[in-house]
């Protein structure tokens, strides 16, 4: 039986989970990108990704891009794997083999 | 932790509209700033040459250079806005451009063996080999726009060139410039 995953379940890191995984692995999508793309707000995104970054499922690099800061943001190997075994078990509900 | 099969079937619904809408702005992301550089090429290069017929090889020789440098700068800006540069795509860069010089590097020996009499024939060429690249680069993405457009494209030149070919640089200022052209704004407004 496939266990669900508290830290990716909450709707708001379940879908910033689905959008970094989506990209290629060692692929990162910059903040601003993501916080519009998922339509949060700067702090709601950024304590999320905490979480998610504590847990190990992302990482968060800061650098500079023509002088400016940019933050940007990936899924870890083991992020893509806790992920993948999330949406296994949510498959494992629906059909009804896990209560 | 308890969650309904309600629960599970909303939360599979959301990763799923998540992943394609992210799979979605990433592709817009450089796929709408090429699709409109290339229809206003196409737009003025084909209305140009209906009016200045001699000019067809000066007039697309300079916007396909003009094309050329402006993919390129949208290409290199493209991983800065969503991603940094990694060798996956650095690599895939490369092999787009491959595929591109290419393509045409085989069509203009085509066009050797071929050699076509009428100035429509050779851009009705280019222009069906351009929508092949498009299909190919469909396929390969799954980006199943690009195949339609590419189709539909090539369709609507096929359409020029056998009902209006008195008209077919005049048809294909709109219809394929115009088409690419409104895609890529489309994509820009829509998929953001």
């Amino acid at each position: 039986m496939v266990e669900l995953n508290n830290v990716i379940h909450q709707p708001a890191r379940l879908r910033i989970m689905s959008s970094l995984v989506t990209l290629d692995p060692g692929e990162q999508i910059d903040f601003t990108y993501l916080r519009n793309l998922l339509k949060l707000t700067d702090g709601n995104l950024g304590a999320h990704l905490t979480k998610l970054e504590d847990a190990g499922y992302i990482n968060i690099e800061k650098t500079f891009v023509a002088r400016k800061p940019r933050t940007f943001i990936s899924a870890t190997g083991k992020g893509r794997d806790a992920f993948e075994t999330h949406v296994a078990a949510l498959e494992q509900i629906l059909k009804g083999s896990q209560k | 932790m308890n969650v309904s099969q309600e629960d599970a079937r909303e939360s599979l619904t959301m990763i799923k509209a998540t992943s394609d809408h992210t799979r979605k702005v990433v592709a817009s992301s450089y796929a709408s700033g090429l699709l409109i550089l290339w229809g206003l090429i196409w737009v003025v290069g084909f209305m140009s040459v209906h009016f200045y017929p001699r000019r067809v090889g000066y007039i697309f020789n300079t916007l396909n250079a003009i094309g050329i440098v402006g993919t390129i700068l949208i290409c290199r800006k493209w991983p800065h806005r969503v991603a940094t540069k990694t060798p996956a795509s650095q690599n895939i860069f490369w092999r787009i451009f491959g595929l591109w010089f290419l393509l045409f590097a085989f069509a203009s020996l085509w066009l050797l063996l071929l050699t076509p009499s009428k100035g429509i024939q050779v851009c009705a060429f280019f222009c069906t080999v351009a929508m092949f690249g498009y299909v190919v680069i469909g396929l390969w993405f799954g980006s199943y726009f690009m195949v339609w457009l590419g189709l539909m494209v090539t369709g609507l030149t096929f359409l020029g060139y056998y009902v209006f070919p008195g008209y077919f640089y005049l048809w294909m200022s709109p219809m394929g410039g115009g088409a690419l052209l409104a895609t890529g704004i489309y994509i820009r407004v829509r998929w953001r």
